[in-house]
């Protein structure tokens, strides 16, 4: 593989898949400027380790990884990060099934601790694979499920078991 | 798909899209490989024959440059400029000349190559349909002048979606009015190797220093750089120092654009053929 080729199919990647990846950086920072500077981020890191890619056709992929990567050392750094901690997860646990509650529904989704709302960014906003999400995680498919099942549970949304894996 | 997955997810794709998104990444994507530059043949031949006129008998040169009468200034001008726009397709190139050798046949063949290449350039602007995009600059710029010498260096950027940026350089001792190679300058061939283990080194050195530079020098790399072209890129400073050139992508990934290495002369003092140009 000439490394020139590399550098053009990269190239057409991030071109032909900006808005994705800008969306997925936004939905962490939630403000257009540190969105950018993710991308932008993201970008540099990617050609760093460009050489070293080993599957070039999951290169979407990969560089969603490091999108999500830069996003999350980002919000540590500003410690906007949402740890997991048990008070905000029983609190989004035990409310009950009320309608109005839609209201709140982005809210909820961008307070989910970020291992939850990032499988469910991918697996439902992105439509990648359970497979796909698991590569870039670097988990195994059974984690992710896990997490999905978990992220909806907390989102209030039942799904059943065919929607969760072929939708 | 349930009901509040759909809103949530279209919320999720109504996020707008800054302008400034297109901005950023081009910015930031490596430049497009176009093609390579082949020097026409003509002038690097007529090169050889001046060259080896000059390393032959210094003497003489010097005696003929100090040949008593009224030298005209050796200067670059711009010879033309073309600035045109059509069917998002521009072009803007300025195309340089020497002026004031005496030595007609060395200032015709240097001058009819800048030619020769906005010609090509131009025509290339030309056949470029609307879908290409396509935007092409070139201009140049005296990077040296001393007394004895003159570095032109001559920049051609090719926009394409991202751009692809070409560094040439032409450098001419304008007293003995000959262009100089960068094997006209070494008594033999092992300039290539010594030059050339010195530019790895500094490339270890900077990517120890600042894990942002990358260069493609280890066996991962698809092509690691093993030695330089005997006929590189090159130029020489006022102070006097070689300084190597790469274009783009032959020693790094593309954001690094083009890289000089500056060779430290008492390296290269052995090899030498003087110490006229690099001291």
């Amino acid at each position: 593989m000439k490394k020139y080729d590399v550098d053009t199919i990269f190239i057409s990647c991030i071109t032909e898949n900006k808005d994705d990846f800008y969306r997925l950086a936004y939905s962490y920072v939630k403000n257009q400027e540190d969105a950018l500077d993710i991308v932008q981020e993201s970008i540099r890191k990617a050609l760093t380790s460009l050489i070293n890619i080993k599957d070039i056709n999951a290169m979407k992929s990969w560089f969603y990884k490091i999108v999500i990567r830069t996003a999350i050392d980002f919000l540590r750094k500003q410690k906007k990060l949402t740890l997991a901690d048990d008070e905000t997860i029983d609190f989004l646990s035990k409310g009950k099934e009320d309608t109005y509650k839609d209201l709140d529904l982005h809210k909820a989704l961008d307070e989910l601790p970020i291992m939850y709302k990032t499988v469910i960014i991918l697996r439902y906003f992105e439509d990648l694979k359970l497979e796909e999400i698991a590569e870039i995680l670097e988990e195994n498919i059974n984690t992710v499920k896990t997490r999905l099942y978990k992220g909806l549970k907390l989102l209030r949304i039942t799904i059943t078991e065919e929607e969760l894996v072929n939708e | 798909m349930n009901k509040k997955l759909e809103a949530l997810k279209k919320e999720y794709k109504d996020v707008p899209i800054p302008k400034e998104l297109d901005e950023i990444i081009a910015k930031s994507l490596p430049k497009k490989k176009k093609h390579r530059y082949v020097w026409p043949l003509g002038v690097a031949a007529a090169a050889m024959l001046f060259t080896t006129a000059v390393n032959v008998s210094p003497e003489a040169a010097q005696a003929m440059a100090k040949i008593p009468f009224v030298k005209e200034i050796v200067e670059v001008i711009t010879f033309h400029e073309v600035k045109e726009e059509k069917n998002n397709t521009s072009i803007d190139v300025r195309t340089p000349a020497i002026s004031g050798l005496e030595n007609k046949v060395l200032e015709d063949s240097l001058n009819e190559k800048y030619i020769e290449e906005s010609k090509k350039l131009y025509e290339e602007f030309e056949a470029a349909g609307e879908n290409d995009r396509l935007a092409i600059e070139g201009d140049y710029e005296v990077v040296t002048e001393t007394p004895i010498l003159l570095s032109i260096r001559q920049t051609i950027q090719k926009t394409q979606v991202s751009g692809y940026m070409q560094h040439h350089y032409v450098t001419i001792d304008k007293e003995n009015e000959a262009l100089l190679t960068l094997k006209s300058l070494f008594k033999n061939d092992q300039y290539v190797k010594v030059i050339s283990e010195n530019i790895k080194q500094q490339m270890q050195q900077q990517m120890d220093e600042d894990p942002n530079k990358s260069y493609f020098l280890t066996k991962q790399d698809v092509e690691p750089f093993t030695q330089i072209d005997p006929n590189q890129e090159f130029y020489i400073t006022t102070d006097n120092q070689l300084v190597i050139s790469f274009d783009e992508y032959e020693v790094a990934p593309g954001y690094m654009g083009v890289v000089e290495f500056k060779i430290p002369t008492d390296i290269l003092s052995e090899i030498l053929v003087g110490d006229r140009y690099i001291n």
